[in-house]
């Protein structure tokens, strides 16, 4: 797993210049619970190399919007509706209640204070 | 533009076997748009495994995420978690875990025929795709001791071994299968009442697969080159037994139906070189390193891609794990593909998908 660090303001461009339908895979976005920040990572493979997978790596706020990729990845919108419901992240222009009721407590895999 | 009208599928629909809504928009019984909907069932496994359970538990646990292809989260599972303990499997174990994913693939697959076969009006077709079904389950009973959710793989190797007269028996009904999956392709590929339901219906492109990353035998239908057996040597080594990728061009229900039982073919010569060349080693491989560190693992389940992702922190309970199913990276194409299709056409276009809504939501 080949971690790519980046930040919240350059994610999208990193990707946006890294993202090649025929050559890359879109796998599926993660987020893990760090206490204080959360790290969102965005996994691909590659279809030549598919042990290489790479994974964007940025560590935000609990409050932070992170930004939309669906202009660049068309499918990732499954995944985003997910981290919005499951991680309680908000994302660019996602809604919640796609996973879960709309009444549902949100986060539910965030660690309980 | 003619009259518009919206008509929903599901959750609880005849055609269903799993609880999944579609709202159609249709305009003269052509379907101009789709919305779905496929979180009925989370049952919040992720958080489980990450709360309630020691890491060499929850392979047992990842295991109930899906009746159909447990071995494949239980591998993928044990995989990473070997991973993170850094231990290498006995070369035995690999065997045998590849041996139980293709025996699981061969009813799988099977499963989804019927359906499609089903859900096309072809009700006798599905009764004898799973008459034959049958001998793929009474063989899994007899390897793992289960017919669904066989904790077979655990961390570190597999939890039983195979024994002589059971390899035996596995070779001889793959011999009584064989004739009996050569008539299945007969009458898949050739029956003319079939082909009007299944060809050129639920049509995608490999531009499209490729646009959507689609996975398993929904892209290779396509013609898009994507199984994961084809990539990881290190972890299983599937070339090693005679895996070949089966590819389509269609890109229809009758190309992913053909996919499909193109790949039991070679999940039985996977499973013949398994048995006749199964190395000698232990089983597993002990340790009680606790996981530390991140790390990820594929796996080609029957339905395509799974993904586990896994992070531990020197301790018995993991800090996370997150769990991506074929399905889920196959709604944005399941959507897409229902668009210019009758509305008629939608019940075999969706057991053409062979959706697994407990895997995805879990």
């Amino acid at each position: 797993m080949n971690r790519i660090e980046t930040s919240i303001d350059k994610v999208k461009d990193d990707i946006r210049n890294f993202y090649k339908p025929d050559l890359y895979h879109f796998v599926v976005i993660n987020a893990v619970d760090l206490g204080e920040k959360i790290e969102v990572q965005w996994f691909f493979c590659e279809y030549a190399n598919p042990s290489n997978i790479i994974a964007f790596c940025v560590q935000i706020n609990p409050d932070e919007e992170i930004p939309s990729i669906r202009d660049i990845v068309e499918s990732s919108w499954v995944a985003e509706a997910e981290l919005v419901d499951l991680m309680n992240i908000k994302i660019q222009n996602t809604a919640k209640g796609f996973v879960l009721e709309p009444d549902f407590e949100s986060g539910p895999l965030r660690k309980k204070k | 533009m003619g009259k518009q009208y919206e008509i929903p599928l599901g959750a609880q629909h005849i055609s269903l076997l799993e609880p999944l809504h579609f709202k159609f928009t249709t305009e003269n019984e052509k379907i101009v748009d789709t919305v779905a909907n496929v979180y009925y069932v989370h049952r919040g496994i992720e958080q489980a495994c990450c709360s309630k359970f020691k890491f060499r538990q929850v392979s047992f646990v990842v295991g109930r995420v899906c009746g159909l292809c447990s071995v494949s989260h239980t591998t993928a599972y044990s995989q990473v978690a070997e991973k993170l303990i850094k231990i290498e499997v006995p070369r035995r174990a690999k065997y045998l875990r590849m041996l139980v994913i293709e025996l699981d693939r061969i009813h799988s697959h099977l499963l989804c025929l019927s359906h499609v076969a089903e859900n096309s009006g072809f009700e006798a077709l599905f009764m004898k795709t799973m008459q034959y079904r049958e001998f793929a389950m009474e063989l899994l009973e007899a390897v793992c001791g289960n017919r669904i959710q066989y904790d077979f793989s655990i961390v570190g190797g597999v939890a039983r071994d195979l024994k002589p007269e059971v390899g035996k028996m596995i070779l001889e009904r793959l011999k009584i299968f064989k004739p009996q999956l050569d008539e299945l392709v007969d009458i898949y590929q050739n029956n003319w009442t079939l082909s009007l339901k299944n060809k050129g219906v639920g049509l995608i492109t490999k531009e499209d697969a490729l646009r959507l990353n689609v996975v398993g035998p929904f892209a290779r239908a396509t013609g898009l080159a994507a199984d994961v057996r084809n990539e990881y040597d290190d972890l299983l080594p599937w070339k090693e037994v005679g895996f070949e990728m089966v590819l389509d061009k269609a890109g229809d229900v009758h190309a992913r139906n053909m996919v499909r039982l193109r790949e039991l073919y070679v999940s039985m010569r996977i499973i013949e070189n398994i048995i006749n060349g199964l190395p000698e080693s232990a089983l597993v491989t002990e340790t009680k390193t606790f996981p530390d560190g991140e790390a990820v693992a594929r796996l080609e389940a029957p339905r395509g891609e799974l993904f586990y992702y896994a992070k531990g922190n020197k301790t018995q309970i993991l800090e996370r794990l997150k769990i991506k199913a074929p399905t889920f990276s196959n709604i944005p194409a399941m959507v897409e593909a229902f668009k210019g299709n009758e509305y008629g056409s939608a019940p075999a276009i969706i057991a053409s998908y062979d959706p697994c809504l407990s895997c995805t939501s879990r």
